[in-house]
C-alpha cells in the first residue's frame, strides 16, 4: 500500500479512535439500563418538590370551618381549590400558634367577584353540569351582573361574600 | 429572553381563530429554514460535480472543482445553524453518543460525518493531492504549512500513485452520488415522517426536498461559476453554462412536476386539515410560495429556460439571463424551505386557527444570525479557492 | 322496500354467522379483548399501567386544574407555556365552531356568544396523553423523553438538547421549550406526587370529579370503572398514538 494511503487511513483511525474514546466517556453512568434514556432521570423526576397538600390535611387543624362546611353545599369541595396550595402552610403554620404567620405561609383568601365567578357566573357551556354522581344538583349559575349590579353613580359593588357564605353558601 | 417574550405576546394579539397554547411560539424558526437549504445546496453542487466524474459529461469539467469546493464550504457550516438553534448547544454532542434508533433526526450526526468526511474531503483530498504536493514545493509560509498539512507530508507524485489516487476519487465519486441522495432525502424524511402535522406528512417530501436540492445546488454553482470568471476577468466557457443551464431546466421540471404532484394529491384527498391549509396557502403563505417560490423561483425560470433551449440570443445576454435566473431559483427554494418550515408551524395542529412568525433582528435567533451563517460559507468558499485554485490544477482527464 | 330489508337481514345473517364462527375459531387463540380500542396493550409488566379519564360533561371550566398545574410544577406563568389548560367549545346555530382558551383557562371563562346563537356549549381540559405509542418519545433524538413502566412520558431535562423535535411530533400540542432552562417541558402526570402516594396536583383539585385517573391493569380502579360506564373516545384517533387520555362525551369537534 502506497504511503500517503497508509497516513490517510491512519488519520482516519485515529479519529474513529477517538469518536469511540469519547463515546465511553461521556456516555452517562445510568444510560440504557432501562432503556433508550437515562434511568437516574425517573428517579430525578420524583424530587420535585410538592406544593398542594392532600385534601385532609387542613382539617386537622381548621375543624369549625369543616363542621360549618359539611352542612353546605361546599361539602365536597376542597380547601385548596379556592385557597391555592397548601402543603407549606400546612406543614408549617402550627408552629406559629399565636403568633403572626409569615407572608409565606399566608393562604390567598378569595373575596372578590371573579373569585366566585369562575364557578358560578353563568356560561352557556356550564348550565346543566351537574356536582357529582351522587348528588345530582346543578352548579348554581348566576347571572352577577344582573344579580347585584355596580352602582353606576359610584361604582361600588357588593361582594358575593357580603351576603353569602363560602363556607356554607 | 425579555425581547423573546415580548415577542410572544405580540403574536398572542394577533392569533387568528384559535391555537393550543403552546403554539403561539414557533419552535422552528429561521434558523431550520437554513438548515435544510444549506445541505440543499450541498447535495445538489456535488451532485452537478458528479455529472462530470461519473457520468462523463465532459463540457461540465470548468465547473467541477468549483462544484466540489462549493459544496464542501456549505457542509462545514451545515451544523451550525441547527447546533446555534438548540436551546442546549452545549449538549449537541449527545446526538453522536446516544443516538436515539427510533428518531429521524439522530442520525443527522452520521449522515453528516460521512457525506463531509468520507464524501467531500475524501474526494477532494485524491483530487488535490497530488497538486498539494507540488504547490507545497513551490510556496512558502502560510500556504506551504498548509499544504504539507493537508496533504498529510506524503510526497508520493508517482503516476503509479496518481492513478491510484484518481481511481479511488472515481469511487468515492461513486458512493458520494447515492449518499448526497440520502443526505438531502434523510431531511425531507425529518419533516415528512412527523405524523401529526400533516403539511408535512407527506411521502414525497424526501423526493421533493432532493430534487429542490439539486436544483438549488446548480443554480449556485452557475452563479459561482459566473461570478468567479467575472473576478478572475476570464473569458466564460458558454458551452458549459449552457449545458448547466440545460440540466438545471430538467431538474426544475421534475421539482416543479413532484411538488405539482403533492398538491394536487392533497387538493384531490382533501382530508381532515384540508381548509386550515387551504386558508393557510392563500392567506399567510400566499406570497413565499406563490409569488416567490412559485412564480418567480419557478414558473419564470421554467419558462425562459424552456426558451433558450430552442432560441439562443448572443452569449452577453444569456449570459446575464443566467445570472438573475440563478438568483431566482436560489431565492425560490429559500422560500420553498420557509414555506415548509415556517408555513409547517403557522397553523394549530386543532385546525382551528393560525400564529404568525416573528423574530429578532439581533439575537441567537434572528435574521442577523442566519445572514451570517449564509455569509460564511462564501469566505470559507473564498478562502478554498485561494488556498486550491481549480484553475491552476495540472489537468486530469477523470477516464 | 320490504324486499330490501330481507336480502338485508339475510346479508346480516350469514355475514353474522361467519363472523360468529370465526370468532368462536379465533377465541380460542386470542387473549380476551381487553376493550381499549386504541391504547396499546400494556408492555407486558403487571405492575401499574396508568390512564386518564375526562368526563366532558362535568367539567365546569373552572381552570383551577390549569391554575394548579402552573403551582405545583412550576410552570412559568406567560401563556404560552402550559402542560395543562382547558378549552371551551361553542358550536353556534349557523355551525360555526368557536374555541377559546384565554390564559388556558386560569383566570376563568366569559361567555362571548349570547344564549340565542348557541347550538351548543362546553369545556375540554387538556393535558399529556401519555400515550402508549408517543409519537414524541419516538423522534427524540438523545433519548432525553421516555416512556416508563407505568406508562407516564417523562423528560429528562438533564440530558434534552433543545432541539424541539419532539415539540413539533405531539399532535396535541403539549410540549412546550421552558424559557429559562432552553430544554423541553411536558405534564409528569405530578410523577413527584404519584410516587409519594398523592394523586397528581389537577386530579387532586378538580372542584367537580371531571377527572378521573387510575391503573389501566387493576379491573377494580376507578379508571377502569369509569371508561367502562361511559362512551368513551381519545382525540385523533386516526393518528395511533395509543393515547391513554379517554374522554367522555368527546364530540368530533375536538381536535
Amino acid at each position: 500500500m502506497p504511503q500517503h494511503l497508509k497516513r490517510l487511513i491512519g488519520v482516519f483511525v485515529i479519529f474513529i479512535l477517538f469518536f469511540l474514546v469519547m463515546r465511553q466517556v461521556l456516555r452517562p453512568k445510568s444510560f440504557g439500563e432501562l432503556g433508550h434514556f437515562r434511568a437516574d432521570a425517573i428517579y430525578e423526576n420524583t424530587l420535585r418538590p410538592m406544593h398542594y397538600a392532600v385534601a385532609d390535611s387542613c382539617t386537622k387543624c381548621h375543624k369549625d370551618i369543616r363542621s360549618d362546611k359539611d352542612l353546605g353545599f361546599h361539602a365536597k369541595l376542597k380547601c385548596e381549590v379556592c385557597h391555592g396550595p397548601a402543603l407549606k402552610h400546612a406543614t408549617f403554620a402550627n408552629k406559629f400558634k399565636n403568633k403572626q404567620l409569615p407572608d409565606s405561609l399566608v393562604l390567598y383568601k378569595p373575596g372578590e367577584r371573579k373569585d366566585c365567578a369562575v364557578c358560578h357566573q353563568r356560561n352557556a357551556a356550564r348550565i346543566k353540569i351537574t356536582f357529582d354522581t351522587i348528588n345530582t344538583t346543578m352548579i348554581h349559575q348566576v347571572d352577577i351582573m344582573k344579580h347585584h349590579p355596580v352602582d353606576p353613580k359610584t361604582n361600588a359593588a357588593l361582594k358575593c361574600i357580603d351576603c353569602h357564605n363560602p363556607h356554607q353558601p | 429572553m425579555e425581547d423573546h417574550l415580548q415577542n410572544l405576546y405580540e403574536v398572542l394579539s394577533k392569533v387568528d381563530g384559535y391555537v393550543y397554547p403552546n403554539e403561539i411560539e414557533l419552535n422552528w424558526s429561521i434558523l431550520i429554514v437554513l438548515y435544510p437549504y444549506i445541505t440543499g445546496l450541498v447535495a445538489g453542487a456535488f451532485i452537478l460535480a458528479s455529472l462530470e466524474r461519473i457520468f462523463k459529461v465532459k463540457i461540465l469539467k470548468p465547473t467541477y472543482g468549483i462544484a466540489l469546493l462549493t459544496a464542501f464550504s456549505f457542509m462545514l457550516v451545515a451544523t451550525m445553524p441547527l447546533v446555534s438553534h438548540l436551546g442546549k448547544p452545549q449538549r449537541a454532542y449527545e446526538i453522536m453518543i446516544t443516538p436515539h434508533s427510533s428518531s429521524a433526526m439522530a442520525i443527522f450526526g452520521f449522515v453528516y460525518l460521512w457525506y463531509l468526511m468520507v464524501v467531500l474531503f475524501l474526494e477532494l483530498w485524491f483530487d488535490y493531492r497530488r497538486d498539494m504536493v507540488i504547490w507545497a514545493n513551490e510556496t512558502t509560509g502560510f500556504k506551504r504549512f498548509m499544504y504539507k498539512v493537508l496533504s498529510l507530508g506524503t510526497t508520493d507524485i508517482s503516476p503509479k500513485a496518481v492513478a491510484l489516487d484518481d481511481k479511488i476519487g472515481y469511487i468515492i465519486t461513486v458512493i458520494g452520488v447515492p449518499s448526497a441522495f440520502l443526505l438531502h432525502g434523510y431531511v425531507g424524511f425529518i419533516f415528512g415522517s412527523i405524523k401529526a402535522n400533516p403539511w408535512w406528512s407527506t411521502v414525497l417530501m424526501p423526493v421533493i426536498f432532493l430534487f429542490s436540492a439539486m436544483v438549488s445546488g446548480i443554480a449556485l454553482v452557475m452563479l459561482v461559476y459566473i461570478v468567479l470568471t467575472k473576478i478572475r476577468k476570464q473569458l466564460i466557457d458558454m458551452d458549459c453554462l449552457d449545458t448547466i443551464a440545460k440540466y438545471l431546466f430538467y431538474i426544475l421540471l421534475i421539482d416543479f412536476a413532484l411538488e405539482g404532484l403533492d398538491q394536487i394529491h392533497r387538493i384531490y384527498v382533501a382530508e381532515e386539515s384540508f381548509e386550515a391549509l387551504h386558508k393557510l396557502v392563500f392567506g399567510k403563505l400566499f406570497y413565499s410560495l406563490f409569488i416567490f417560490q412559485g412564480l418567480l423561483g419557478t414558473i419564470v425560470p421554467i419558462l425562459t429556460l424552456g426558451t433558450l433551449q430552442f432560441y439562443k440570443p448572443r452569449p452577453v445576454i444569456r449570459k446575464t439571463i443566467y445570472t438573475i435566473l440563478g438568483g431566482l431559483v436560489l431565492m425560490g427554494i429559500f422560500f420553498m424551505r420557509w414555506n415548509v418550515v415556517i408555513g409547517g408551524q403557522l397553523f394549530s395542529k386543532s385546525f382551528y386557527g393560525y400564529t404568525s412568525f416573528k423574530t429578532s433582528l439581533i439575537g441567537i435567533e434572528g435574521y442577523g444570525m442566519a445572514i451570517i451563517w449564509l455569509i460564511v460559507p462564501f469566505l470559507i468558499l473564498s478562502f478554498l479557492l485561494w488556498l486550491l485554485p481549480p484553475w491552476k490544477k495540472i489537468e486530469t482527464s477523470h477516464d | 322496500m320490504k324486499e330490501d330489508t330481507a336480502k338485508l337481514s339475510r346479508r346480516n345473517f350469514l355475514k353474522e354467522g361467519t363472523i360468529l364462527a370465526t370468532g368462536v375459531a379465533a377465541a380460542a387463540a386470542l387473549p380476551a379483548y381487553d376493550g381499549l380500542l386504541f391504547a396499546a396493550e400494556a408492555p407486558g409488566a403487571k405492575g401499574k399501567w396508568y390512564g386518564i379519564g375526562i368526563d366532558i360533561n362535568k367539567c365546569i371550566g373552572c381552570g383551577k386544574c390549569a391554575n394548579a398545574c402552573k403551582e405545583e410544577n412550576n410552570v412559568p406563568k406567560d401563556p404560552f407555556y402550559f402542560r395543562s389548560w382547558v378549552e371551551q367549545y361553542t358550536i353556534k346555530k349557523d355551525g360555526e365552531i368557536l374555541v377559546e382558551s384565554p390564559n388556558g383557562g386560569i383566570n376563568g371563562f366569559k361567555q362571548s356568544v349570547p344564549d340565542a346563537d348557541i347550538y351548543k356549549s362546553f369545556f375540554v381540559p387538556k393535558m399529556c396523553n401519555h400515550c402508549a405509542k408517543s409519537p414524541c418519545t419516538q423522534v427524540c433524538p438523545v433519548g432525553a423523553t421516555f416512556e416508563t413502566d407505568e406508562g407516564i412520558v417523562l423528560v429528562d431535562p438533564n440530558y434534552c438538547i433543545g432541539c424541539r423535535y419532539c415539540v413539533q411530533a405531539c399532535p396535541y400540542g403539549c410540549r412546550y421549550i421552558h424559557p429559562e432552562k432552553g430544554t423541553v417541558d411536558k405534564c409528569t402526570l405530578c410523577f413527584h406526587r404519584l410516587k409519594q402516594g398523592y394523586q397528581p396536583a389537577c386530579f387532586e383539585i378538580c372542584p367537580t370529579e371531571a377527572r378521573v385517573f387510575g391503573d389501566l391493569n387493576d379491573p377494580g380502579s376507578k379508571l377502569n370503572y369509569f371508561l367502562k360506564n361511559h362512551n368513551c373516545m381519545v382525540i385523533k384517533p386516526h393518528l395511533n398514538t395509543g393515547s391513554k387520555l379517554n374522554y367522555n362525551a368527546l364530540t368530533p369537534e375536538v381536535r
